[in-house]
């Protein structure tokens, strides 16, 4: 199984953002701040390359032309994408052994870890095309660089 | 919880379903790697695209109260998630305008358009709760 990451970087996905319902005030304060202090403390130890929460709002594209255009994701689903960080581990258990010190992994949220790759697997699977792919570009390139000119 | 401030035009495109290659003629494969690439340098040339990668199709996923590791075959599945591109852009519609650009869309992917938030909503929801506990102390 490859699991080990080429630049070191791994995405944790954090699914399932409403874990913070029906939870008593205190307990929730509490939790924040455990999640800022845990955040924190792999900041300062260099882990952390970046991270955002997500809005719930969004949109999701489909159909051939992108022509399917719908609200989503579905904010109420255990599934949905409610933020990321972007950590520089040195291999794939330390990675795993971050995600499993998140605090709020007892209140329902599961926390996906992926190995950021410099190229895309489906990508790897034809690397005849991509050569092929490369080549053209940098003649387009070369074409465009020129009409600017 | 971010470790930039950003601005309210941020926004991440996730790619879900990351085995849409499979089937596809030698042409069509062609076109469509040449096409994506040509997508991401442009996007990064016009400054719309700060960033994107490819995630590997292995992976772990932790649940639950005992922090339980389980293998994730995510290649299988049209959910999951292959890659993203962060964008800088100037709204949702030009967000929503080079999500419909994606390549992958004519074979079965699924580009999801989130917004990059500065602040997380459950924090904002803490703190309105306080308030709101507050006020209801004062009353």
């Amino acid at each position: 199984m490859k699991t080990e990451t080429t630049t070191g970087e791994y995405m944790l996905l954090f699914r399932g953002p409403h874990w913070d319902r029906g939870l008593p005030q205190q307990e929730l304060q509490a939790a924040m701040d455990k999640v800022m202090a845990w955040f924190e403390g792999l900041n300062q130890r260099g882990k952390t390359k970046a991270a955002h929460p997500l809005g719930a709002q969004g949109r999701i594209i489909s159909g051939t032309n992108g022509q399917l255009v719908v609200d989503g994701p579905f904010a109420e689903s255990k599934e949905a994408v409610g933020g990321y960080l972007m950590l520089q581990a040195d291999n794939l258990n330390e990675a795993v052994e971050i995600a499993r010190s998140m605090p709020t992994l007892k209140y329902g949220i599961s926390v996906e870890v992926r190995p950021i790759l410099a190229e895309c697997p489906i990508f790897q699977r034809h690397p005849d095309l991509v050569q092929r792919a490369r080549e053209r570009a940098v003649q387009a390139d070369q074409i465009w660089i020129a009409a600017a000119a | 919880m971010s470790t930039t401030s950003i601005a309210k035009s941020d926004y991440l495109l996730l790619f879900r379903g990351n085995v849409w290659d499979k089937g596809l003629s030698p042409a069509q494969l062609q076109k469509v790697v040449s096409d994506w690439m040509a997508w991401f340098e442009r996007l990064k040339a016009e400054g719309k695209c700060v960033g994107g990668h490819p995630l590997e199709d292995e992976g772990k996923v932790i649940s639950g109260k005992q922090r339980a590791v389980a293998d994730g075959p995510f290649a299988e599945s049209k959910e999951a998630i292959g890659g993203y591109f962060y964008l800088t852009v100037a709204d949702e519609k030009e967000a929503i305008e080079i999500a419909k650009q994606c390549p992958g869309l004519e074979y079965g992917s699924v580009v999801e358009v989130r917004p990059v938030a500065d602040e997380c909503s459950i924090k904002q929801r803490a703190q309105e709760y306080s308030t709101h506990e507050l006020a209801g102390a004062t009353a």
